[in-house]
């Protein structure tokens, strides 16, 4: 999978591939054809985009029934626009400033806020097994299910800044630092030395933990 | 940018790359989501004009002190028609700009929509209240005109 016009050094000098269903080079294609009558391709964008916005939702740790509006709403607007989108290849930025501004609308008006400390979402897994869990569960997973909750448990415990960043750069497939920017409000130059620090910093956390 | 270096950005991607297998795991979209996401593309309305949410009381407001529960005020903007909407815990109260009837669908997701009218003078109401997204489609004279959706 190739990434169009991404200025994401600390990506490109590395021997490895963004993964994932839709190339974001194709994104702008499937656009049109959407716009044009092809369901098929607005679920295509669907499958490729969904996690990215998903992502940016988490990563403002709204309630879950805010987490949830707040993803219908920015579907809902996006197919409503569908065909007025002025730069049709940056949808995924697109989604994602809508999420984020309907995040911090959420945010703003204090008296829906609940903030999603959710001790649950780690023992929930159990219950709605995601293919990739059921995976783990099939080969001698104890440990390796052990390593997924415990880097998963540190990292919910960085501070807000880097949990943020962390939570949006894990999306699949990886979203593009524009899409970075867009979902954060950040300069796309600090994301590359940003991530970097906070990446190190839960190594760091984890080491500590003798987790490696 | 000598091996040290490289290794270390190395690490730094294997990291992510288990950060992203974790949220797949523990923190994936839910499927219902997906779902509706998917159906969404019923939405998508070549013929309306978009009214644009240009007013609203949650980031454009400026607080009275003291005051609790007030309101949510919105203000959809479409060329020279404008829609006032006030959300509140019985429903909408909503005024069409300049007033006119005009026949209202209320939708609020692919597969849910509730009809009314707006009087000749362009008022209109509904009794039960709205929650999560939603978005009108006015029909006025000869056009139609949806605001843009927004979370109640």
């Amino acid at each position: 999978m190739r990434l169009g016009t991404v200025p994401s050094a600390a990506y490109d000098d590395l021997p490895y591939t963004r993964g994932g269903a839709v190339d974001r080079a194709e994104v702008g294609a499937l656009v049109q054809s959407a716009v044009d009558g092809d369901a098929a391709a607005w679920k295509a964008l669907v499958e490729g985009l969904s996690p990215l916005v998903w992502s940016v939702v988490r990563a403002h740790r709204l309630s879950d029934a805010d987490a949830h509006e707040v993803y219908q709403t920015a579907w809902f607007r996006f197919a409503q626009h569908l065909g007025r989108i002025r730069e049709p290849d940056k949808a995924g930025s697109w989604l994602a400033s809508t999420a984020r501004h309907e995040c911090l609308k959420v945010l703003k008006n204090l008296r829906r806020l609940t903030p999603t400390d959710d001790p649950q979402l780690l023992d929930r897994v159990s219950e709605d097994r995601t293919p990739e869990e059921s995976l783990l569960d099939s080969e001698d997973a104890a440990a390796q299910s052990e390593r997924v909750r415990r880097v998963w448990q540190e990292f919910e415990e960085l501070g807000d800044r880097c949990r943020q960043l962390l939570r949006v750069l894990m999306s699949s497939p990886p979203p593009s630092y524009q899409e970075v920017s867009a979902a954060l409000g950040i300069a796309v130059g600090s994301i590359g030395p940003l991530r970097q620090r906070c990446l190190r910093r839960l190594r760091a956390r984890l080491d500590a933990r003798g987790a490696l | 940018m000598n091996d040290d270096t490289t290794h270390e950005d190395y690490r730094d991607t294997l990291l992510e790359e288990e950060l992203r297998r974790a949220a797949a795991i523990l923190d994936p979209v839910p499927a219902e989501l997906t779902r509706i996401a998917v159906d969404a593309y019923a939405l998508h309305d070549l013929d309306a004009r978009i009214a644009e949410l240009t007013f609203d009381s949650v980031t454009d407001a400026i607080p009275v002190r003291g005051a609790t529960d007030v309101p949510r005020m919105l203000t959809f903007t479409a060329g020279e028609v404008t829609v006032d909407v006030e959300v509140t815990g019985e429903g909408l109260l909503g005024q069409v700009l300049p007033p006119q009837p005009a026949g209202i669908e209320v939708l609020g997701g692919p597969q849910q929509t509730r009809s009314l009218t707006a009087d000749t003078m362009g008022r209109f109401t509904t009794d039960t209240p709205v929650t999560g997204p939603f978005a009108l489609r006015l029909r006025t004279g000869g056009e139609v005109v949806v605001t843009e959706w927004t979370r109640a």
